[in-house]
Formats: C-alpha cells, structure tokens, sequence
C-alpha cells in the first residue's frame, strides 16, 4: 500500500492509467481526454518529486496536506506539485488493487481533501485566467506565463471532473443513496469499495463537489441535478460539517437564483442563515471565520433575491440584512436605472468565482474574458428587464381600480409602454417552485402578494393578505419560558 | 402536478442515458445531439436539458462548436419566453463572444457574419420578448434579413411565437382593444380572427377581445392563511416529556 508505485504512472496524472481500468464509462471519460489533451509525457523540468516519498509517514503526512490549504504565498511550482499530489493520492485511492486500508488524520477529512482540491483548482484556474488577460496591459512575469504555457493540462478541467465523477462511481454512493431514498439499506448497494467509511466519504463529498464545479463553470441546472440523491434537510451527512453545509446550501440558492427561482433560491439561504445564527455561539473558532465571510456573501444574494420578489423575511435575518446592507436594500427595492449600479456591486461580491472550462489563449490576450464579468453580464439584462415592476408594483398597491391611462400620467410613460411593464410584471410574479421530488422540480406559482387583471383599460388590482403567523412565536415564547 | 426542468416528453431513450450517464462529456456524442437539435427544429419539439448538454459540450471542446446549432437551440429557447432558458445557454457560451456583443465604440460592432452578430441580434429580440415589446419584436425580426436567416431552421418560429404571445396575453387580461393585440400577435384582418377563435379559443366583439376567465386572470384577493404542522412542535412535546413539571 505505498505511493511508491505511483512514480511510474506519475507523470500522466491518473487519467492516463485509467485507461486499464474496466469500468467502460472511466474508460470514454479517459479516451476524451486523450484526444483532448495531446499530451506529450514530458517532465516539464520542474522538482515533481518533491511531492513524493517514501514509506507509511509519508502517507500520512500527504494526507495531512491535502487537506490542508496552501500558503497564500504559494509560488506557482508548489501548486503544480500540489496538483501532481492530489492526482497522485487519487490514484492510489482509486487504482491501487482492491480498496486501500488508510487512516485518515481527522474524522471529516474527506470532505475537506475534496473542499481544498476545489477551492485550489478554482483559484488556479482563475489565477491563469488573470495572467493570460493582464499580459496585453501590463507586464507580468514571462517565465511564469511560459510554465503556464507549457502545462496546459495541469488543474485541467476534465481531470477535475474525473476525479470526482470516479470517486462517485467507486463508492457507488449514487446507488447507496437512492436505495435509502427508496427506503432500503444502503449498505447492499455498497460494493467492496462503497462499504466503506473512507469510500463513503469521498464520494459523498464528491457529489457535493461536482455541484460546486458545475456552477462555476456556469452550468446552473446541472449543478443542481447532481443533487438528485441527495435531500436536503439536516440529517443529511453533509449537515454534519459545517462548512459543508453552508458551502452545498450556497451553490443550490446561488444555482436557484440563475434560474430565475427566487423564493427557491431565498428558502435555501434562509435556511442555513438561520442554522448559522443559531450555532453562531457554539462556532467560536477558525472554522467560523471563514464562515462569516460567505455569510455577508449570502446575505447579499437574500438581498437581491428579495428585491426580485418581495417576501417576508425571518426575523433575524431581517434585522441581519438592515445591519448589513440596509441601505442597499432600500434601492434596490425601489428598482429603477438607479438601482442597477447596485444589484453589480452585490452580484459581484456575492458570486462565485466562475471559470472557463478550457485554459486561456495566450496568443490573444483580449479573448481571456473574465468569467465573472460573463455571468454578470447576463445576469445584469435580468435586472433590467426587472427594473421597472417595483415602480408599478408600489402604484398598483393603492388602488383596487385604475385606469390605465391615467396611471401611464403618474409613471410618465405612454400606454404602450405601461401595458408592457405590467405584462412583464405579471410574468415575473409566476415562478416555478419547488414542492416535492429532485431539485429541479416544482410548481408555477404566484408569488407575489399583489395581483391584477385588465380589462381592456381598467386595471383591476387584488392583493393576497397574509393572516398573522402565529406559530412562531408562540413556539418561541413557550421555548423561554420553560 | 409539478414539472422539472429536465424532463422533455419527446426524448428518445438514447438520448436519455448519453444524459444521465458520462457519455455527455464524450466530444463523439456532439453528432447526436445536433441532430437531435435539428430534429427538435423541424418537429416543433423542444428539450431544453438536452440542449444545454451540447452547449456544455461545445464549452469543454471550442473546436466543435457549430455556430448554426449554437443559433438554432438559443432561437429555440426563444421560443418559450420568459424561461431562463435563453440566458441558461448564453451562460455556457464563451465569454469573449457577449463581450464582443457588447461592443463599445472604441471595437465597433462584431463583425458581420460572425457568431458575435448572430447572438448579438439574438439578445436583442429577447430583451424584447421579456419586456413584452410584442409590436418592437415584430418589427425588428422584419427589419433585417439576418434574423430571417437565424429563424429559418426553427419550423413554425412566427407561429410559435404568437401562441406564446397568445398565453402571456391570457395571464394578464380579461379584455383587451383589436388594435393592440393584433400589433402584439402581427396578424391582421381574417387570420387575425380566425387565430384568436381558434387557436386561443377567444371571442371577439367588435373591438374588443374577450379573454375567457382563468386562473391567472381573474384577480381575486386572497387570505394566506398560516399552515401549522404538528412537527413544529415535535421539540415543545420533548422537552414536556424530559421535564414532567
């Protein structure tokens, strides 16, 4: 059970062994590749056997790290190495004879080894990304440039990809997860590999993971369609690990709310904000740190989600909301071109990191558009096409019966234009969600509380009032006095 | 009866497992779904889950694309406004290409010809159709030949337009003037009524067209009323059990 094998295989990263592996699917994915990559299998005279040693210590001690994230000052050599280890650690998990016996550091390590290997192959990507675009403006470090040149391959997206997808396979945790759906024991569908924990683990987190990639490489249903085994509640495995959790209940809203499935998108984030305030006092270390940081992100995504489609919020996360982007909130609920400016700041702060599939073009530096800029471009033509329905929305709500022309005077538009906003108003207010079954699922509803017909001219206005909800507090109250 | 966003009656069974399985990541599966493409073209049929697979694969492999069924599923994605699914697509396109889009004046409009223009132009009348700028919408599909040539593989694009015009109509009004929703669905005259009478199953009294009453436009207010279940209060009786008081 040593790493030592790998030395043979390693310049080829796992892909490239994959290849005598049965499983036909792995197979298409590691023929994909080749054609892909045209690799040449030349050591790329970097020091790549930094990563590797001998004997059981060193086992442990790359378990150890790659869990562990780099030094922010990583030089770009350690994360190629670091890459080469990942791939190399992979394949020894996943290609050695039989499953391989390890201890592993700490209980929820697999989910970090899979967060870390994410986190550093989106950073990578976006780190060449940025040099590939920043060449034609200023100078940056040629020799750099050419390593990157050179290794087009290395946090390639298709590895990525495979590593999780095989990870998945192996522990058949797709299978074990669908026969506890179904109300069976997981543990028969669990193969040699999938019985376990380690296994288990992995390809649990696997599937957590490929949400994760899918949504940075902005392929929103699918993201959320790898969720199809999993349920979100909180005895899901995934609730146990804190970071965990937040990260999976992140990308379904943030997924939701490109797919224009706001109140979907806002009961993901309530969730998990108000788990978070809840545990907030019992969360008082480094793991929480990091945290807050993503929680400001959120709370920035309920802000734009609720100025799409205005809801009651809970409590806490009002008041959370006021404390931190109050201001912000208020214009972009009035809507307008004012509010634009606005819905960019907080898309940007608030959104993931995209990525490009594919390594930039060095030859055309101007071609390297950044991803996020692409996101936020289309995601921005929403916002306008929006723009006006809280303007209309805030005159309709006086009145029960108006005249549409008279109307059209108050808001300075002609009538054209009037009946068009109210259209798009209306077809804002029907959404599609969720009720039952897989994430992509769901019901077209209104949801907003106003809601109008024409009649020819007249416009005729009725709003759904919301009955006091009681339950809550009632709850509360009893919980403190007993 | 809930609807998901990846199911689409009409989808053939090959088509399903390439989608399930890791087939669709595999560049040799690309024919297949273009052909598919073109088949959901011709038979007025439409698999949007489908359809983004092959965006995707385009994204993985950029020397694939084909610029004509990269046009031919945002075209159809047009099709059923207001669904995210036209921006859905464009969020797996290049991002040089919106850039290019974009165009300030400093680069100049994207070249003619190019994919840059076709989607260019394909933007254009989405931001129409979303802003229910039916009349605009007509008149700039008019206006210039591209779009004609961008719409031509779709079967039955004006048609399908107007029936989903037709549907949004019906949400939102309970009678509306001849003359506007004739702008809205462009046709005039004898096809006008036989359209509303027959396809939409509206009257028409002089100059006005009745929509009949639906669930989405009869406006009636509401009270929301608090659903209570018993598992909110799974805790309280817990704890009565732990603390007999």
């Amino acid at each position: 059970m040593s790493v030592r094998q790998a030395p043979t295989h390693q310049q080829g990263a796992p892909e490239r062994t994959m290849e005598d592996d049965s499983d036909v699917e792995e197979e298409a994915l590691a023929n994909d590749y080749r054609q892909q990559v045209d690799y040449d299998g030349e050591d790329y005279g970097l020091d790549r056997q930094m990563s590797l040693g001998g004997g059981p210590q060193d086992l442990h001690a790359q378990l150890v790290a790659a869990a562990q994230p780099l030094e922010y000052q990583a030089t770009l050599e350690t994360k190629i190495a670091s890459y080469d280890s990942y791939c190399n650690l992979f394949h020894f998990i996943l290609n050695s004879e039989g499953p391989v016996d390890i201890e592993v550091p700490s209980h929820y390590w697999a989910w970090d080894v899979i967060d870390e290997f994410i986190y550093q192959f989106n950073s990578f990507c976006s780190y060449r990304q940025r040099m590939a675009l920043q060449q034609s403006t200023t100078t940056v470090n040629e020799d750099e440039v050419n390593i990157l040149k050179d290794n087009p391959n290395v946090w390639g997206c298709y590895s990525v990809l495979n590593v999780l997808y095989s990870l998945i396979q192996r522990s058949q945790i797709s299978e074990q997860l669908a026969a506890k759906k179904r109300g069976e024991d997981g543990a028969l569908y669990a193969g040699d590999y999938g019985s376990r924990t380690l296994y288990q683990m992995l390809g649990y987190f696997s599937i957590i993971g490929l949400l994760r990639v899918h949504c940075l490489l902005g392929d929103f249903s699918l993201a959320l369609k790898t969720l199809d085994d999993i349920e979100l509640n909180k005895k899901a495995m995934f609730a146990r690990v804190m970071a965990a959790n937040f990260t999976t209940y992140y990308y379904v809203g943030f997924s939701y709310m490109m797919m224009h499935r706001y109140a979907d998108a806002l009961r993901m984030f309530n969730h998990i904000l108000i788990y978070v305030s809840r545990t907030k006092n019992f969360q008082k270390n480094a793991q929480y740190d990091s945290i807050s940081k993503k929680n400001d992100q959120m709370l920035a995504l309920v802000a734009i989600c609720v100025s799409f489609s205005p809801t009651r919020l809970d409590d806490t996360i009002h008041t959370a909301l006021r404390e931190k982007y109050g201001e912000q909130l208020t214009r972009m609920q009035r809507g307008g071109p004012e509010s634009l400016p606005l819905f960019e700041e907080m898309f940007r702060q608030a959104c993931p990191r995209f990525i490009s599939p594919t390594p930039p073009d060095f030859e055309n530096p101007q071609v390297n558009i950044d991803p996020v800029e692409h996101q936020l471009s289309i995601f921005m033509e929403e916002v306008k096409n929006n723009m006006w329905s809280p303007i209309v929305r805030s005159y309709l709500k006086l009145y029960t019966t108006m005249d549409l022309t008279k109307l059209a005077g108050f808001l300075e538009v002609d009538a054209d234009e009037l009946r068009s906003r109210l259209l798009v108003n209306k077809q804002r207010s029907r959404q599609v969600r969720y009720s039952e079954g897989g994430l992509l699922e769901g019901d077209v509803v209104n949801s907003s509380d106003l809601d109008y017909a024409m009649q020819g001219d007249i416009i005729h206005v009725s709003e759904a009032k919301v009955g006091r909800k009681l339950v809550d507090w009632y709850l509360r109250n009893l919980a403190r006095t007993y | 009866m809930g609807f998901a966003f990846d199911h689409a009656p009409e989808r053939p069974a090959n088509i399903d497992t390439i989608l399930n399985g890791l087939d669709r990541y595999n560049p040799e599966t690309t024919s297949i779904f273009q052909e598919y493409v073109a088949q959901q073209c011709e038979t007025q049929t439409y698999d949007c889950y489908a359809n983004l697979a092959l965006l995707k694969l385009y994204q993985f492999n950029p020397h694939l694309t084909r610029d004509e069924t990269t046009t031919n599923i945002l075209v159809k994605s047009l099709t059923v406004f207001p669904s995210p699914d036209f921006n859905l697509g464009l969020s797996l396109l290049p991002p040089h290409l919106l850039a290019q889009t974009k165009a300030t004046s400093a680069t100049g409009p994207p070249a003619s010809g190019t994919l840059a223009e076709a989607i260019q132009h394909l933007t254009k009348l989405h931001t129409l159709l979303v802003n229910s700028n039916f009349a605009s919408f007509w008149q700039t599909l008019d206006s210039d030949d591209l779009y004609a040539d961008l719409v031509a593989d779709v079967q039955g694009f004006e048609e399908l337009m107007r029936v989903r015009i037709a549907v949004v109509v019906s949400q939102c009004m309970q009678e509306v003037q001849r003359s506007v929703l004739d702008g809205w669905l462009n046709v005039k005259g004898e096809k006008f009524e036989r359209f509303v009478k027959e396809v939409c199953g509206w009257r028409v009294e002089g100059e006005t067209v009745r929509v009949p009453e639906n669930k989405e436009n009869s406006a009636q207010g509401t009270v929301v009323r608090e659903t209570v279940k018993f598992e909110q209060f799974g805790r309280m009786v817990k704890r009565a059990y732990e603390q007999p008081a």
